[in-house]
C-alpha cells in the first residue's frame, strides 16, 4: 500500500513520481514523497530497495529517469549544485578519508577552518581533540566513519544525509552519533538517515519512509508514534 | 650504395631468421608457426608499401605531402591510443586530439627553431616518432585515467560531496595517471646510451654517419620524445578530465575490470 501521511512541517524536499532506472531493473519506481525540514527522515526496506539511491538523488549524485526532485519548491537542476552540495550534505556508509592527517580531513570540508573549529568538530562526533595531530592511517572503522562526519558538518550544512552511520560504530559512538543527530535537528537541520537499525530509527526519527523493489510503500510518522503495521 | 645496408639478395638471406623462429615454434609445438610465417610477411608487404609511397612523397610531396602523411598517421595512432581506453566516454576523439596537439606542437617548435630541416624526408621520420611517442603517452595516461576514475570513485564521489567541482575532486587520481604516463619517457631519456643503444642513433651508425654526429641527433629525438610525451599526456589527461564527469559534476558510469558499468 502507499500510505500518505501529513508532514510534520513545510517540505523541505519534494519528489514527484520519481523514477531511476539502471539498465532493466528499476532503482526507483514512480515514487512520490515530501522530506519535511527540521526533523530526521528515516528511509528503512530490505537491502537493495533503493535506499542508498534515494539519498543521493538529493545531493544529485543521481538522477531521476523520469520525475523530479524538488528543494524548498526549486527543481534540483535549476540549483547550482556545488552550492546544493555544500548545503545537503552526504555521508556515506563506508568511510572514505581523503588526507593523511585528521586535521587535514576536517579542511577538506572546510579549508578555511581554525584549531578551535575543528577541535569542536571532532567534540561533535565524541572524538578527542588531540586527535587532530594523528594521522588518519591508524583510525578504526568507527573513528573514522565519525571523522567522515566531522567532515561534512565542517561545511555548515543545512541538511545531512546519512547512510548507515552507525554500522561501524560500538554502543557509545553510535549514542554520540543519536545525540549529534538530535542536537542538528533542534538547531533546525533535516536529516535524511538510512539504516537498518529500527531501534535507533524509532529513537531518532519523527518520520519513515519505507521502501521496497524502489516502490515506496509506507509513508508516515515513524513507528515510535504509530504502528505501520496497522497499515500495512 | 652504402656498404652497411643490405642488399635484396641480403633482405632474403635474413628469411632464414624467420625460418628460425618458426623451427622454435614447431619443435616447442607453439602453434604459433602460422603466425609467425604470417606476421613477417605482412611486415616485409607493409614496409614494402610504405618504402614505395614515401619515395612518391619525398620526390613529389614536398612538405604539404609531409603533412598529409602525418594527419594520417595521427588518426591511426588516435584509434590505436583509443581502443586500449575503451569504456572511457569520447576515447577516440580525446586520444586523437591528445596526439595531434602533441605532434604539433612537438614539431612545429622543431621546424619554427630551425632545429629540423623542412624536408619531406626529414619531416616524416621524425614526425614518425613523435607521434609514435605520443600515441604510447596518451594511450597509458587514458587507460590509468580511467582506472583510477573506476577504482577511486568512492573518493571522488567523497569530494564531490563536499561541493568540490569535479576538476578539483579528480586532480589527485589525474596527477598519479600522469605521473605513470610520464616516467617510461624519463626513465628512457635518463637512461639512452646506458642501457640501449636508441633507434635514431644506431640507424645513422649502421648508415655510416660518425657516431659523434649521430648523438647530435639522438639528443634531439630524445628531447621531443620527452615533450611530445608530456604534451599528449597532458591533453589526454585534461580532455578526459572533463568527459569523465558531466555537467552536474557527476562521475559517468565506467566499466570496472569485470566488464560491469561501476557506479
Amino acid at each position: 500500500m502507499t500510505g500518505r501521511m501529513p508532514s510534520t512541517g513545510p517540505a523541505l524536499f519534494s519528489l514527484e513520481q520519481v523514477t531511476i532506472r539502471r539498465g532493466q531493473a528499476l532503482l526507483l519506481d514512480q515514487v512520490t514523497c515530501q522530506i519535511p525540514a527540521g526533523t530526521c527522515t528515516a528511509v528503512t526496506g530490505p537491502s537493495g530497495a533503493g535506499k542508498t539511491t534515494l539519498l543521493r538523488l538529493l545531493n544529485r549524485l543521481e538522477e531521476p529517469d523520469a520525475g523530479r526532485v524538488c528543494l524548498d519548491g526549486r527543481a534540483l537542476p535549476h540549483l547550482d549544485v556545488l552550492a546544493l552540495r555544500r548545503r545537503v550534505a552526504l555521508v556515506g556508509q563506508a568511510p572514505v578519508l581523503l588526507t593523511s592527517r585528521v586535521r587535514d580531513e576536517l579542511r577538506a570540508g572546510q579549508p578555511a577552518l581554525d584549531q578551535d573549529q575543528a577541535a569542536g568538530l571532532l567534540a561533535q562526533v565524541s572524538l578527542p581533540p588531540a586527535m587532530l595531530a594523528r594521522g588518519t592511517a591508524g583510525l578504526s572503522g568507527g573513528e573514522a566513519q565519525r571523522l567522515c562526519l566531522a567532515r561534512a558538518l565542517a561545511a555548515a550544512p543545512q541538511v545531512l544525509l546519512l547512510d548507515e552511520p552507525t554500522s561501524a560504530l560500538d554502543a557509545s559512538s553510535a549514542r554520540a552519533v543519536e545525540q549529534l543527530a538530535a542536537s542538528f535537528t533542534a538547531a533546525g537541520g533535516t536529516i535524511v538517515l538510512v539504516s537498518h537499525d529500527t531501534a535507533l530509527t524509532r529513537r531518532i526519527a519523527a518520520r519513515t519512509l519505507e521502501l521496497h523493489a524502489g516502490r515506496l510503500t509506507i509513508t508516515g510518522p515513524a513507528p515510535n508514534t504509530i504502528d505501520l503495521r496497522e497499515h500495512a | 650504395m652504402n656498404p652497411a645496408v643490405p642488399t635484396w639478395a641480403g633482405v632474403a638471406a635474413s628469411l632464414a631468421l624467420v625460418a628460425l623462429a618458426v623451427a622454435v615454434a614447431a619443435q616447442q609445438r607453439l602453434h604459433l608457426a602460422r603466425e609467425i610465417t604470417i606476421a613477417a610477411a605482412r611486415a616485409g608487404a607493409q614496409l614494402a608499401a610504405v618504402g614505395a609511397i614515401l619515395l612518391l612523397v619525398f620526390t613529389h610531396g614536398g612538405l604539404a605531402g609531409a603533412a598529409g602523411w602525418l594527419a594520417l598517421m595521427v588518426l591511426i595512432a588516435g584509434q590505436v591510443a583509443a581502443r586500449r581506453a575503451r569504456g572511457l566516454p569520447k576515447a577516440l576523439p580525446v586520444a586523437t586530439t591528445a596526439v595531434a596537439a602533441a605532434t604539433a606542437a612537438t614539431i612545429g617548435t622543431l621546424l619554427a627553431l630551425g632545429v629540423i630541416s623542412p624536408q619531406a624526408r626529414v619531416v616524416i621520420p621524425v614526425g614518425g616518432m613523435v607521434v609514435s611517442g605520443a600515441m604510447a603517452a596518451a594511450a597509458v595516461t587514458l587507460t590509468r585515467l580511467r582506472e583510477e576514475a573506476a577504482a577511486a570513485r568512492p573518493a571522488i564521489e567523497a569530494r564531490l560531496c563536499l561541493g568540490m567541482p569535479a576538476d578539483r575532486a579528480f586532480a589527485p587520481h589525474l596527477h598519479a595517471a600522469l605521473r605513470t604516463a610520464l616516467i617510461p619517457s624519463i626513465d628512457a631519456t635518463k637512461t639512452v646510451g646506458l642501457i640501449s643503444l636508441p633507434g635514431a642513433m644506431t640507424g645513422l651508425i649502421l648508415a655510416g654517419v660518425s657516431p659523434p654526429t649521430a648523438i647530435r641527433y639522438q639528443i634531439v629525438v630524445m628531447y621531443m620524445l620527452l615533450a611530445a610525451a608530456a604534451l599528449a599526456g597532458l591533453t589526454a589527461a585534461r580532455l578526459a578530465g572533463r568527459v569523465l564527469f558531466d555537467d552536474a559534476h557527476r562521475l559517468r558510469p565506467l566499466p570496472t575490470p569485470t566488464g560491469k558499468d561501476h557506479r
